[in-house]
């Protein structure tokens, strides 16, 4: 790393961007050209309508070869959006391109100050005299290459990792498809039909499972968490913990003897509880890999001591109580999260009685009642009598579009409920089918044609946010609501309620922690940028995709997860990596080898090491990101931050204080 | 000894004095000192005043609470009205400076001064949290009793302001009432209002007996006891309410109306007589029958 | 019948508007959803429909408040709690029933419900009946309230004459 300060005098190029009108709307961007002239060292400095633009980076550009500039300042918009664009701009011009410094002048200046202009200006004036003191300080530094393992994890089985997986498998990069449930599947598995065109979902889906079972390229790793990740893009290191079984996957026929002979039923959890499993199971019969799982939680053996009557029958010898849970240990290149949803506790809409009346459901549990190899064998019944339901309501925007629960609209539940009225309206044409709703959304291919279709069959949609939901002694129920074109309110009677969940984020609280990533503010993984890098999260090397990312239908989270294993596989074809080099750097001789710094790095970046008798800090360039916690830690002022060293931001403060001073 | 500020309001010295005498009574046995407010007024009411001038209310509610900030306790209300009131002009004025320094503006011709360093209680949430234990020791059981409670709406809504409990399965006043041994009906629509606030009764009585009379149908249903409040308000509303509406209408429920605080009285063995239970529209009879009938058990 | 909303539209109301506006921003994120109507005990039985009373406040329609339907509300608050975009109707009927007032639309009955409370300060004062009732109790006959301290209603009267209190309801 060469990082020697440049020999020749500075000649700094000071570049004001107007971006249209959202900064020169606001800030007088020729009194701040003028003023950024006058700065000291200030060779040039000019202002441009779009300096992102062709033209404007070729401003940049001949600029810095005619007048032989040697140090950028760019005052336009957050470094977060075109720092990269215009390091490349700098390098084409010869230039190391660390020697650029960008003022942010319009997020944090003319967007927020938009009804005082004047007082913008003068900011505007701070930030730039900011960077172009720190400008003058700055040095070149050169970037790391890490060689790229070729392959990548996948976290999550459901649709999107499938997806993900058997594309990037496809590609000739080995995958590990890390599940945590016994079986591949996710929430998809549970779905009886698909909108808009009634594909049957498991018909989609199985041979999906199975390719990816089978794939010389994919690892399946079922039944399994990732406990713990290190190192960093092109090279993390990570340990995947595989539960216990107590079945042998490798001599289970799957032949079900065990299961016929297991005396425990417990609630399906596949089937949202509405059929019985036993505490030696499989998911569901399309189960992949087709391998029983002893539940722990209810088996006699485990709990009590006795029992093992499955052992004694299994014909394979496949039963094996004595199982431990097995770390795994893979090095990958890339890691594509595809965690999905958990439907929205409707029990917290209490005034919709869930979970306290019977007969009120919600559609995933309907979707299990539906399905053929479902609990009722595709037949509807109400909970409470078991009998076919006359009269069916479906209430939407349950734990959605509601300031009280969540915000945000889930986007799948009006079609589950248009496709779940059709379904009722299948099995009994006499029946009345009635969707409660504030607003239809029906915006995908085929959706709203698919809506017309069954509004024909009969289905009435009234639009009304149901209020309350009243249980009589038959279980019957009594909906409250206001038909809102009417203007009337109603007390109307039903046999079955069916709840349009909500989808909320699949509790990923540790695996978040340990990969660093963020959340949007409704709790969903945030991407880089919503529109331009809507599959890549802020950490290099880590890909996000399918209801993990934000509520969507099947063909999103589909398509998203091919955009994700095209993101990952852009990655590892390359080979290479390079990282920023704006990490900390030691200086062995003021270091005392207190190892203050090696507690405080959230990256465990810095090792002790002994030379010539002595402890050193020692910071691995690789995993450090540059946070500048050790050099705030050391008590020695031995750690220098690459880029943002004391020196740096010093004269940034400095500049700021002496321009507002002015 | 804790010490509050007995806030009365209006219904309880005015008309149901016995909860004002049930009240003292009760809390006495808690070890709990109630100071009086001396000078206090109407709230006032929030959905009557609060209607007509936001400003008036707001003023005179500042008023009440700097009463109590002279007695340096605070404040434990027995009506829903006063505590909505109360603990809402409390919230607004600590947290809006503007508003606070306007109310004060207005205030100070009378003398007094807002400081806002009192807090506004309501009676039941103070004993379900603070004298549960004690209740349950003083209390002789109320086995067999069959309660309806009705919870009214400004002690828990708004929900996110109140804070009290989930003002749409409330259940501390039904622990209650199980700890004193007495079973807690469910009936139909617990929680709908009982038809009298927002200025209802006072200009449109066959509306509020309206709404009345559907949690009365609904009660009765339950076969409860009694009717149980912790509301002044709510409890005239039921008790005075049946009596019109076998004025007006005809319609006999005769289903005793109990406050709370007189609740705990008779729980705790004192005169149904200095309880003021003699003095409903409504006779209480039956109820204290069963009540007799209980504690003989 | 005007044939437009600008036309049904007063300056005036356009000031109620936005009265009601900078106290309850979130009226403006109404949906129309009806979760309101729907919740409302009152409107069961009455004409009251708060979900188009908000529509109406909204457009800018002036009748809202000389309406006897903003009267039917018992500021029970459960289309307050229940509403999913926060726009809270209770409050919003009551800033409404605040400007109807200050305009003269108020009922004879409200009317003397606030004389008793200038009068007395309570809303609902001692009677005889009740004074027996209270001495019987071993209470004072007359609570310790303004009805048994004099100075405390000059102090009340001194209120409501600075907050135009008695003029407006008078």
């Amino acid at each position: 790393m060469k990082d020697e300060p440049l020999k020749e005098p500075v000649r700094i190029g000071v570049f004001i961007c107007h971006c249209g009108s959202n900064i020169a709307g606001t800030v007088n961007v020729e009194a701040l050209a003028e003023f950024s002239g006058k700065l000291p060292g200030v060779e040039f400095s000019t202002h441009y309508v779009y300096l992102c633009s062709d033209p404007g980076q070729g401003l940049i550009k001949d600029n810095v070869k005619q007048r032989g500039l040697n140090r950028v300042v760019v005052a336009a918009c957050s470094p977060r959006m075109h720092e990269e664009t215009f390091r490349r701009t700098v390098k084409e011009s010869g230039l190391n391109p660390y020697l650029l410094e960008v003022a942010n002048i319009r997020e944090q200046c003319s967007w927020v100050h938009m009804n005082q202009k004047e007082a913008a200006t003068e900011k505007a004036k701070a930030l730039v005299a900011a960077a172009v003191m720190k400008s003058l300080h700055n040095e070149p530094l050169e970037p790391l290459t890490i060689e790229v393992e070729k392959s990548v994890l996948v976290v999550g089985g459901g649709v999107a990792g499938i997806q993900a997986s058997l594309d990037l498998a496809d590609q000739g990069f080995k995958v590990y498809l890390v599940e945590k449930q016994p079986s591949l599947g996710g929430h998809m598995a549970q779905l009886d039909k698909t909108f808009p065109t009634l594909d049957c979902s498991s018909c989609i889906l199985t041979p999906k499972m199975v390719e990816a079972s089978r794939h010389e390229n994919i690892e399946l790793l079922v039944y399994s968490e990732v406990k713990s990740v290190g190192g960093n893009v092109g090279g993390f290191e990570v340990t995947v913990l595989r539960k216990p079984r107590f079945v042998r996957e490798e001599l289970c026929r799957a032949c079900g003897l065990c299961a016929e002979k297991c005396p425990v039923r417990v609630p399906n959890e596949f089937d949202m509880g509405l059929g019985e499993r036993k505490a030696i199971y499989i998911p569901f019969p399309q189960a992949v890999p087709l391998k029983y799982t002893i539940d722990p939680e209810h088996c006699l053996y485990h709990q009590k001591g006795v029992c093992r009557v499955c052992e004694k029958f299994c014909p394979e010898k496949a039963v094996d109580f004595d199982q431990k849970p097995v770390e795994v240990k893979l090095k990958v290149g890339a890691i594509v999260i595809a965690t999905g949803y958990e439907p929205y506790d409707c029990s917290q809409k209490y005034e919709y009685g869930y979970g306290r009346y019977k007969n009120v459901i919600t559609n995933l549990e309907f979707e299990r009642m539906v399905s053929a190899s479902g609990p009722t064998y595709g037949q509807i019944l109400r909970p409470s009598d078991r009998k076919p339901p006359r009269r069916v309501a479906f209430l939407q925007c349950v734990g959605s579009r509601d300031v009280n629960s969540n915000k945000y609209c889930s986007r799948i539940c009006c079609m589950a409920s248009v496709k779940q009225a059709h379904q009722v309206k299948e099995k009994d044409p006499s029946s009345d089918v009635v969707i409660f709703y504030t607003d239809l959304r029906c915006f995908g291919k085929g959706y709203e044609e698919f809506l017309e279709r069954v509004q024909g069959e009969g289905v009435k949609v009234v639009r009304g946010r149901v209020a309350e939901v009243l249980e009589d002694v038959s279980g019957n129920l009594r909906l409250r609501y206001e038909n809102t074109y009417l203007g009337e309110v109603f007390e109307e009677e039903f046999d079955l309620v069916v709840l349009a969940a909500g989808l909320i984020p699949s509790d990923v609280e540790e695996l978040r922690t340990i990969l660093k990533l963020s959340t949007t503010p409704d709790g969903f993984l945030a991407e880089a940028h919503p529109k331009l890098r809507p599959v890549e999260t802020f950490t290099d090397g880590i890909y996000v995709c399918g209801t993990a990312q934000g509520p969507k239908d099947i063909p999103d989270t589909v398509a998203q997860a091919s955009a994700a294993a095209s993101r990952a596989s852009a990655l590892l074809s390359k080979g290479v990596v390079t990282v920023e080099p704006i990490t900390a750097e030691v200086d062995e001789d003021r270091c005392g080898g207190c190892g203050l710094c090696v507690q405080a790095c959230f990256f465990n970046a810095i090792e002790l090491e002994v030379r010539e008798g002595m402890k050193r800090s020692k910071v691995n360039q690789v995993l450090c990101k540059g946070c500048g916690v050790c050099g705030a830690t050391c008590p020695s002022g031995a750690i220098k931050m690459r880029h943002f060293t004391d020196e740096q931001l010093k004269s940034e403060v400095e500049a700021i204080l002496s321009t507002v001073r002015r | 000894m804790t010490s509050y500020s007995l806030f009365l309001g209006c219904i309880v010295p005015n008309r149901y004095p016995g909860i004002e005498s049930a009240t003292k009574m009760v809390f006495n046995k808690l070890g709990v000192n109630l100071k009086d407010m001396l000078g206090a007024s109407c709230c006032p009411a929030p959905g009557v005043v609060g209607s007509f001038s936001e400003q008036t209310w707001l003023t005179v509610a500042a008023r009440n609470l700097a009463i109590a900030e002279e007695n340096r306790a605070d404040v434990v209300t027995l009506c829903n009205g006063c505590f909505g009131t109360l603990f809402e002009a409390n919230n607004t004025l600590k947290n809006e400076e503007e508003t606070r320094k306007t109310v004060n503006a207005l205030l100070s011709k009378t003398g007094r001064i807002y400081r806002g360093n009192v807090e506004v209680h309501h009676f039941a949430k103070l004993i379900y949290e603070g004298h549960l234990d004690q209740v349950k020791r003083l209390s002789q059981s109320l086995t067999g009793l069959k309660i309806a409670v009705h919870y009214g709406c400004h002690l828990l809504r708004p929900g996110t302001l109140k804070k009290i409990d989930n003002p749409e399965k409330p259940v501390f006043v039904d622990e209650l009432v199980r700890n004193l041994g007495a079973e807690s009906v469910d009936y139909k629509d617990k929680h709908m209002c009982c038809g009298a606030g927002g200025g209802v009764r006072s200009s449109n009585l066959e509306l509020a007996l309206d709404m009345t009379k559907e949690k009365l149908e609904n009660v009765k249903a339950s076969q409860a006891d009694c009717i149980l409040n912790v509301c002044a308000f709510c409890h005239l509303q039921f008790d005075r309410g049946q009596r019109e509406l076998a004025e007006k209408k005809g319609l006999e429920y005769n289903i005793p109306v109990v406050h709370l605080t007189q609740l705990l009285g008779l729980a705790f063995g004192l005169n149904p007589r200095l309880l003021g239970l003699q003095a409903h529209a409504i006779s209480t009879q039956p109820f204290l029958r069963k009540i007799t009938k209980v504690s003989v058990q | 019948m005007p044939t437009s909303i600008q036309e049904s539209r007063s300056r005036a109301v356009e000031t109620v508007l936005d009265e009601l506006i900078s106290h309850s921003r979130n009226l403006l994120k109404c949906v129309q959803c009806g979760a309101c109507t729907g919740s409302c005990p009152s409107g069961r039985r009455t004409q009251l429909r708060v979900r188009r009373l908000m529509e109406k406040v909204l457009m800018g329609f002036e009748d809202v408040l000389n309406s006897d339907d903003l009267w039917l509300c018992t500021t029970c608050y459960v289309c307050f709690d229940r509403c999913p975009r926060d726009a809270q109707p209770t409050s919003v009927i009551k800033r409404l029933r605040n400007i109807a007032v200050r305009k003269g639309f108020m009922k004879a009955a409200h009317q003397k419900v606030a004389r008793l409370f200038c009068d007395t300060g309570h809303l609902v004062p001692i009677n005889d009946e009740v004074r027996a009732v209270r001495k019987s109790l071993g209470l004072s006959e007359l609570p310790p309230t303004v009805h048994s301290y004099p100075e405390s209603l000059k102090e009340l009267e001194t209120i409501l004459e600075a907050t135009g209190f008695r003029r407006m309801t008078g």
